[in-house]
């Protein structure tokens, strides 16, 4: 009941160019009653209709309105707990637009918990004109916040890869979009392929792979100049690109001798230190959150499988990370460092898959028939990747929660997700 | 920027190409001339041709393709056949210089096929090494799985994209 609620609550006016749909929440979320905000009609339903959908996709809330109200309080005085409580509803937001012009649009929220009966936070946010859909964003992220201890990523971006086949030719894009998918902006349009996209940690700039020189090169380029520059001039192809946590390095994989191989390229200087040696395949680097280890695909067993090397000792040999099946690639580490989410192939289908390093086993988080390019969330909390369905590439999401959502273009295909880190 | 010959140029020469289709679930492979392939078509070549060399030359006797198992980057003893044609073409006419371009299918990560398609390519640069032919006549890259020849998810089409082009 409650999904077929959830899947009736998909809000009806969606900007974006991808379309979100929550396919299913978690088992025992909060339900939280978003009271139409003060203000004018037009903006207090598009604040509120972002919310709740920023809200839903969380998975961990249920979301009711006016309309499913017993009673609709207009300021603290006028909430009568029972009627919330009657409806099992644990928090209660009111808001208000406090000021709305050309140069300004701002908004007041409170949040009260109904158990307590009692407000238990009140928040301001300043906007910017024409940006109601970030000020709704922060909205959304305070109330995740205040409930769930945990920071909210709706104010984060998404970094994706669209391609629209054409006969004589596809078109290639880097987008990014806000965490819902709306608000798209064209990074890069190209008629030769695009992979690899991701942020640095600052949030500021985007590695990627372009084939637009005829063959795989890194670029490294700037959000808000929009400059862009190659990473490492050098006459092999380069991919995989990955950023240390300081920003400061970014691993890469040179085929410049007939084999991928990892390097470390030292961003200020251009130093690069050779990491893998072997004559296997090595590709796929990531870093560890504290910038100690670096996971990657190795196929020196004969089949893809994840190796991690300690940084800190110097000729420290890689350690074997995965055992379970012949197929386990591009990993990324948990926030906390204690697992990695990867590519597992099992009965001939590629899931993401977690495992946590003291376990000896791996829990499968997806099961369809391709999936890859797992991208977790600033918080932890949320995995997006790519998947197809009807043979085409859509994005999805699945929280730790187990709730789960899709982001399918209205056009063509999109997939390499990865997201961005807090942006607020 | 000069462009290099696009991956998907074969009948921008209006030529025959050859392929191999990978008989179901065994290595072998049966060589078959085909005429004309709508999925190579499709594509416009981006070319700027290094005039020094004789196309038509190179298109008639060093185009081809090679296919691949899973996860492999091994010549079959088809492939090492249709090799021997580009491999004598390239020594009557040392003007000849080719580009080999290695690609997968769709399945596993992308970056992972992208070091496996240019093995792929390696593997027939290593080849063409082998049998004389010098290392600086033949450049090597990868597509990974991003140029796919055949868009379909069942085996007929992933055979089709585990392959090596020769240009």
């Amino acid at each position: 009941m409650k999904k077929l609620l959830l899947l009736l609550l998909i809000p009806n006016f969606i900007y974006a160019e991808l379309v979100l749909e929550i396919t299913q929440g978690s088992d025992n979320p909060y339900s939280l009653a978003v009271i139409d905000f003060n203000g004018p009609q037009k903006i207090s339903k598009k604040i509120n209709s972002i919310i709740k959908s920023d809200m839903k996709r969380t998975g961990e809330f249920v979301i009711l309105d006016n309309s499913q109200l017993i009673s609709v309080p207009l300021n603290q005085e006028e909430i009568k707990y029972k009627d919330f409580k009657l409806l099992g509803i644990d928090f209660i937001v009111l808001g208000s637009l406090i000021s709305e012009s050309k140069f300004n649009l701002s908004v007041s929220y409170d949040i009260y918990d109904v158990r307590k009966e009692k407000k238990i936070r009140t928040s301001k946010v300043f906007g910017i004109p024409n940006k109601i859909r970030q000020l709704s964003h922060y909205i959304s992220d305070g109330i995740y916040e205040e409930i769930t201890g945990l920071r909210g990523v709706a104010s984060t971006k998404l970094l994706y890869v669209t391609e629209e086949r054409a006969p004589d030719r596809s078109l290639f894009q880097l987008v990014i979009a806000d965490a819902d998918g709306a608000n798209e902006q064209i990074l890069l349009k190209s008629t030769e392929p695009i992979i690899s996209p991701s942020w640095s940690p600052d949030s500021k700039k985007v590695a990627y792979v372009s084939f637009e020189t005829g063959m795989a090169k890194v670029f490294i380029q700037d959000l808000a100049s929009g400059k862009r520059e190659i990473a490492l001039e050098n006459s092999t192809q380069i991919s995989s690109p990955s950023w240390s946590p300081n920003g400061k390095f970014l691993s890469l994989t040179l085929f410049q001798d007939g084999n991928a191989e990892i390097y470390i390229l030292n961003l200020k200087n251009k130093n690069l230190t050779r990491l893998t040696n072997h004559y296997s395949i090595d590709t796929e680097s990531s870093w560890s959150p504290n910038g100690s280890r670096i996971m990657f695909t190795s196929g020196r067993a004969g089949s893809p499988q994840l190796y991690e090397i300690d940084l800190r000792k110097s000729n420290s040999k890689p350690r074997r990370i995965t055992f379970e099946g012949n197929y386990n690639a591009k990993a990324s580490y948990l926030a906390n460092g204690d697992g990695a989410i990867f590519v597992h192939r099992s009965n001939n289908r590629f899931q993401i898959a977690l495992k946590y390093f003291d376990e000896n086993f791996v829990r499968p988080l997806t099961e369809s028939r391709l999936d890859e390019s797992p991208s977790i969330s600033p918080n932890g909390n949320v995995i997006i990747y790519a998947t197809t369905e009807d043979e085409l590439g859509l994005l999805a999401g699945v929280t730790l929660s187990g709730a789960r959502f899709k982001l399918p273009a209205k056009k063509g295909e999109v997939r390499e997700p990865s997201w961005s880190g807090f942006l607020r | 920027m000069p462009k290099t010959p696009h991956i998907f140029t074969s009948n921008f020469f209006g030529i025959v190409i050859f392929t191999i289709v990978l008989s179901s679930c065994s290595s072998m492979n049966v060589t078959e001339e085909t005429l004309y392939n709508r999925d190579v078509q499709t594509v416009q070549a981006s070319v700027a041709d290094d005039a020094s060399i004789d196309y038509e030359t190179k298109a008639i006797f060093t185009n081809a393709t090679v296919l691949f198992e899973f996860d492999s980057f091994n010549l079959s003893s088809k492939s090492i056949q249709t090799l021997k044609g580009a491999v004598a073409a390239m020594k009557s006419n040392s003007a000849i210089k080719i580009t080999i371009s290695g690609h997968a299918d769709e399945r596993g990560t992308r970056e992972y096929n992208l070091a496996l398609g240019q093995r792929r390519a390696e593997s027939v640069k290593d080849y063409f090494a082998l049998n004389g032919v010098n290392k600086s006549r033949v450049s090597v890259k990868s597509y990974g799985e991003e140029r796919p020849l055949a868009y379909g998810t069942d085996e007929i089409s992933y055979a089709k994209n585990r392959r090596a082009e020769i240009n």
